[in-house]
């Protein structure tokens, strides 16, 4: 096993953990606000892989079009999503909203397969950004460093957008104490409204990236992406931005180190891996990386 | 200003408030006592609309604000220091007060209130960009107040300001309840405290298993056997 090799796993991991990451960011704004672990995330990010491959045959529009919209896109979704599926059960029981969640997601599966085709179909970058490079043995694209960038460069404007306007500043109310925000008149389901824009946005965008790193889409690809990445949110510390960019660059490397460096018979088990690990973590730092202990909430 | 006619709230099949009538008139400070689960933040929860009435009426300024939300209810001008204060821990206190203006669109009077808390609380100003969840009990509830007040409320709904509180801080606590009065703040004060929340309110209900079961000028009240005995610890 040599120095580049590593290295090699290294980089695949941080690429797959930055989409992780991206989904995770979303997942834990509303679950911070909610208490939702919102199983539909994933399938957002499905249909936006969809809607980012429509862009992509068509090429006379630039590659920029393929991320943007699907992006924007999203952000309407999830507002659709919450209004339509998630705000009627407001002051219901978490159970509720959690089984809802559940049915939304296979709604969209269900709808993709309905209206497109169950069928896999090929995704395929144009131009360069596939083209492999080779920095001293190491070999990656200018995909994998454009992933790194986005997410750094977007987890750098939410953080700034969360800590320094109203809107930021009421989201981080209402996921310290929502029944507190409503009492002193902050509109919540402004707030949670955002929390579902901005996370689902981020989600549109990760389905550009998903999809382009596996150059195959089907209507089912988001589930388990999504579920991992609130296993990356968990460990990171649930309702932490900066605990999710975290989780999801440690589960995305760890995953990734699992495969590589584990005898192949072991790399069918990747996903069992993934959930020991939320397991292990739970166990030992229940709070995840970055979380607030409920002694500091009161 | 505010007045309550045969309000009913449940929770479910509990029943907690049933056939309350309770009036506040402008300028006064009035005190509601009565013992755990008697109903009395039941009932300021439900004047600011987080909670619904089974039936009943609750009118302030001669409008009805039953089924209006939480936000037009302090848009219209009533504000609510909750009990256990629930401030934002995490935020600082800078974020906390201005959370508490935050239906407001006026910024430089949101500004020039902000300058008036601190010169109300000068503790909150000394440790302005410091977490909320850093201050102490008796600073947390100067700034439950404070955010509440951020508002600019004609009607203030104080749950339990002296809960948890050492004995100077209490008085320094009433003191300022005293002076927001003066300034020309209506209060609906519920306290555990009823012998200080009596000396200084002007009228008072007391509350039992969610009805008005007593009611009238706190200094009558303050001699009333009945009361000196369940609530007031005397005799």
């Amino acid at each position: 096993m040599t120095i580049n090799y590593i290295m090699q796993q290294l980089v695949n991991g941080l690429a797959l953990g930055s989409i992780y990451a991206l989904l995770a960011i979303g997942l834990t704004m509303v679950y911070g606000i909610l208490r939702l672990i919102n199983f539909a995330h994933g399938d957002l990010m499905m249909l936006g892989a969809y809607v980012s491959s429509i862009f992509i045959s068509a090429t006379i529009l630039p590659i920029l079009f393929a991320v943007v919209i699907p992006t924007l896109l999203m952000a309407l979704m999830g507002l659709i999503v919450e209004r339509t599926a998630y705000r009627p059960l407001r002051g219901a029981p978490e159970v509720a909203m959690l089984i809802t969640s559940l049915g939304v997601s296979r709604l969209l599966q269900n709808s993709t397969v309905l209206v497109l085709s169950p069928q896999p179909r090929a995704f395929r970058l144009p131009g360069d950004l596939t083209q492999t490079m080779n920095v001293g043995g190491i070999r990656f694209t200018q995909l994998d460093v454009l992933t790194f960038l986005l997410v750094i460069a977007l987890m750098v404007l939410l953080t700034l957008y969360i800590n320094r306007s109203k809107t930021g500043m009421a989201m981080r109310a209402s996921s310290e104490n929502l029944r507190a925000a409503r009492l002193i008149g902050i509109n919540v389901n402004w707030a949670i409204g955002a929390a579902f824009v901005l996370g689902s946005a981020l989600a549109g965008t990760a389905g550009f990236l998903w999809a382009s790193r596996y150059g195959i889409i089907d209507p089912f690809m988001g589930f388990l992406p999504g579920v991992k990445a609130f296993v990356a949110a968990v460990i990171g510390g649930i309702g932490s931005i900066r605990g999710a960019v975290a989780g999801g660059v440690i589960l995305g490397v760890a995953e990734i180190g699992f495969v590589g460096f584990l005898p192949p018979e072991f790399s069918g088990y990747r996903d069992a891996f993934v959930f020991s690990l939320l397991l292990i973590v739970l166990l030992v730092r229940p709070n995840g990386l970055f979380g607030k202990s409920e002694v500091e909430r009161a | 200003m505010l007045e309550i006619r045969n309000l009913s709230v449940a929770y479910g099949k509990i029943v907690a408030v049933s056939n309350l009538s309770l009036t506040v008139n402008e300028g006064e400070i009035v005190t509601v006592v009565g013992g755990n689960g008697a109903g009395k933040t039941t009932t300021l929860r439900t004047v600011s609309g987080v909670l619904k009435p089974r039936s009943g009426e609750i009118l302030f300024k001669g409008k009805s604000m039953v089924g209006l939300s939480p936000e037009a209810i302090v848009t219209r001008g009533i504000s609510h220091s909750p009990e256990g204060r629930m401030i934002f821990g995490r935020l600082t206190i800078t974020e906390n007060l201005k959370l508490g203006a935050y239906n407001r669109k006026d910024p430089s009077g949101v500004k020039s209130d902000m300058e008036r808390m601190f010169g109300m609380f000068p503790v909150l100003e000394q440790r302005k960009s410091q977490r909320a969840g850093t201050l102490s009990g008796g600073e947390q509830q100067m700034l439950a107040i404070a955010r509440s007040l951020m508002s600019r409320p004609n009607l203030l709904l104080l749950d339990e300001p002296s809960l948890g509180l050492a004995p100077l801080l209490v008085e320094k606590i009433f003191d300022v309840v005293v002076e927001l009065r003066n300034e020309g703040v209506t209060i609906l004060l519920v306290e555990q405290n009823a012998n200080e929340a009596l000396r200084i309110s002007d009228r008072a209900y007391v509350l039992e298993t969610g009805t008005v079961t007593i009611e009238g000028p706190s200094t009558e009240l303050i001699n009333n056997p009945m009361l000196r005995a369940a609530y007031l610890g005397l005799d």
